[in-house]
């Protein structure tokens, strides 16, 4: 009951501070927007290479959003040093997690808000639920393991290079899986409905072990 | 002569006589020719890696439950050979993939979580050198072992179910010669005997780090009677 | 029982020793000032009496509670003030002291009471980053309080507070347990039932009652 009060008052806390200052979801927003121009150019789409090119370019502007949106999550706990004012509250760090978890990735969705029209208008992507479905499942996963990592990250030196060395390798099965229910779309691939299971499947497994290792991570 | 100096010397007495069989007893390959000899030290040095990683897992499970140095001491340890013989098979693998399969590299499942895995692991070191040192590093590449542990298989199983081209084990569909089973056998063992050599000498190593005044885990280990 | 109960307590930074054997005993109600220059050990021993940190060696009984094994029970009673303030630069004053109730559990209904109490009322609804940093100062010094804990650890309570200081400071230091690092002599002598002097991680003239002295 208390785990649920916590990770809601997080979750609360840091997205009142982010509509007040509106830091981070303009700038990845726009972070997004330019990834696709970038890709336009580095990749020559033209409307026949599209369909096999446009997943890739998705996965690979939310990957980098959401490592900037992670990494800031605590970041920004660790330079005002209120990160050790909240681990000595003694609220359960799994809950901690999962607010700061939760936040982040309502961030990362508004960011998608912005992508999946932009890769519709600019690569000609269908603007479907299914294809909204797959890159929300993907969010739950990346969130769970981005905050981890972005904790225990904030804690070390470096940080900055850290973050998509730790965590990148642990994305790999969520690109894999959303890639592909991406290019189903797109005409091609296996089928829709196994990477979803996949995705669920990831989601479950890495939501588990994130809570079980965050009094680990989330300690003095 | 102390017993780590022995242990190695026998351990690379194994490896040349692992060699020996490899190059003159283990016939040639019919359709790959001698290339197909990298095979027995290439597989042999995976499956010391994979052991490494797990004795990597152990010990960081040994450390985050009782806080046993031993336990981090000895995952630090096995965490250092594991990525050299990752390095190894990697190396090795693209140098029997040129020739074979005409290129270096393919993204099929097995190399990609063998790179993975590589990462990863790359990635525990780093922390162990970034954190700060005693509990926060143990405590954080404990973590780091343990998600990359459990990262690889599913990382393995979603590019398979994806698309795979690696060949499949052989040992288990009787295809190889009793020659060749026999060499790949002695190597694999002479292998793992090397690995483990390794990781006892690189314990020691970080046994006497350990034991350097300023480090933590003295300080933490002459506390515990008083706590 | 004591409140505080610290034998040998050794920190090291990498090769560099911050505090070497440091024995502390408080009894309830006591008010302890920690006196020393920069980079005495002063933060340290106060960060490890409020559990932010683990010592290297030493055993450190807070309560009656080990501070290593019973570190999440412990939290709960114990207030602490940091060198940073640790605010939440958007969030109101308010808002600040409501986010930790939440956290700690904590009916929100006390966070009027303790604006008022550190004189915050008039700014309860300005944004964190918008305060003095006199004013921030109280407001961290009001969340440290928030949940009533018997055991307060103040680190430089005093920085950037004006003449009114001892007079606030005296205020949230009734009838708690209290362990504070200051500079200032006066204050120290003013608000300390005794003092503690560190210099280079010992403990130099402990145990000197105050009223002695002054």
């Amino acid at each position: 009951m208390r785990s649920i009060a916590v990770a809601l008052a997080v979750a609360r806390k840091d997205l009142v501070s982010e509509w007040r200052s509106r830091e981070l979801v303009p700038a990845l927003a726009q972070f997004v927007v330019l990834a696709l121009v970038i890709a336009n150019f580095g990749f020559q789409i033209d409307s026949r290479s599209a369909p096999a090119i446009a997943p890739g370019v998705l996965w690979l502007a939310l990957v980098f959003a959401g490592l900037l949106a992670f990494g800031r999550a605590f970041a920004a706990e660790k330079e005002q040093a209120s990160l050790e004012q909240v681990i000595l509250t003694s609220a359960p760090p799994a809950a901690i997690f999962a607010g700061k978890a939760l936040a982040a990735a309502a961030l990362l969705v508004l960011c998608e808000a912005v992508l999946l029209p932009a890769l519709a208008l600019f690569f000609g992507t269908p603007l479907s639920i299914a294809l909204a479905a797959a890159v929300f499942l993907a969010t739950i996963g990346m969130a769970a393991l981005g905050c981890m990592f972005a904790a225990m990250v904030a804690q070390l030196r470096a940080r900055e290079v850290m973050l998509p060395l730790l965590t990148l390798p642990l994305w790999i099965p969520f690109i894999v899986a959303g890639g592909q229910a991406v290019q189903v779309m797109m005409g091609g691939g296996n089928s829709y409905g196994q990477a979803l299971w996949l995705l669920i499947d990831f989601d479950i497994l890495f939501v588990v072990l994130t809570s079980l290792a965050a009094r680990f991570v989330l300690d003095e | 002569m102390n017993r780590y100096l022995v242990a190695a010397a026998a351990a690379v007495a194994l490896m040349l006589a692992a060699a020996a069989f490899i190059f003159f007893f283990a016939p040639t390959d019919a359709l790959q020719g001698p290339v197909q000899r990298i095979f027995y030290l290439h597989v042999s040095s995976a499956i010391a890696a994979f052991v490494s990683f797990a004795v990597v897992v152990v010990g960081s499970v040994a450390y985050l439950w009782r806080e046993s140095i031993v336990g981090d001491r000895v995952a630090r340890s096995a965490a250092l050979v594991g990525v050299v013989f990752t390095t190894v098979t990697l190396v090795m693998g693209m140098m029997w993939a040129k020739p074979i399969w005409g290129t270096f590299w393919t993204w099929d499942a097995r190399l990609t979580s063998t790179l993975v895995l590589w990462i990863i692991y790359a990635g525990y070191l780093l922390v162990r050198r970034l954190a700060a040192p005693g509990r926060q590093a143990a405590r954080f590449a404990a973590v780091v072992g343990i998600f990359g542990f459990v990262d690889v298989p599913v990382v393995y199983f979603s590019v398979t179910w994806w698309r795979t081209v690696h060949p499949g084990p052989v040992i288990s569909t009787d295809a190889l010669p009793p020659e060749m089973l026999f060499t790949f056998l002695f190597t694999m063992a002479c292998t793992l005997v090397l690995a483990a050599v390794m990781i006892a000498i690189r314990y020691r190593i970080e046994a006497l780090s350990d034991a350097q005044p300023q480090s933590q885990f003295v300080l933490q280990a002459a506390q515990r009677p008083t706590s | 029982m004591s409140a505080i109960l610290a034998a040998g307590i050794t920190h090291w930074f990498g090769s560099e020793p911050a505090l070497e054997g440091v024995d502390l005993v408080v009894e309830r109600g006591d008010h302890v000032a920690v006196l020393g220059d920069n980079g005495a050990g002063k933060t340290t021993l106060l960060r490890i009496l409020a559990t932010a940190m683990q010592p290297s060696a030493g055993g450190l009984e807070i309560m009656g509670l080990n501070a290593r094994r019973e570190k999440r029970r412990l939290r709960a009673r114990i207030g602490y003030l940091s060198h940073a303030p640790g605010l939440y630069p958007a969030l109101t004053a308010a808002e600040n002291l409501a986010f930790f109730c939440d956290l700690r559990g904590v009916d929100r209904a006390r966070v009027p009471e303790a604006l008022e109490l550190m004189g915050l009322t008039q700014v309860a609804r300005r944004r964190a980053a918008e305060l003095s940093r006199g004013l921030q100062q109280r407001l961290a010094i009001a969340r440290a309080t928030i949940h009533d804990p018997l055991l307060l650890i103040l680190d430089e309570p005093d920085a950037s507070l004006d003449a009114e200081a001892p007079e606030l400071l005296s205020r949230v230091m009734q009838k708690r347990t209290v362990v504070f690092a200051t500079h200032d002599q006066a204050l120290a002598a003013r608000l300390g039932h005794r003092t503690v002097q560190l210099r280079k991680g010992h403990v130099m003239g402990a145990g000197s009652r105050l009223h002695v002295v002054h």
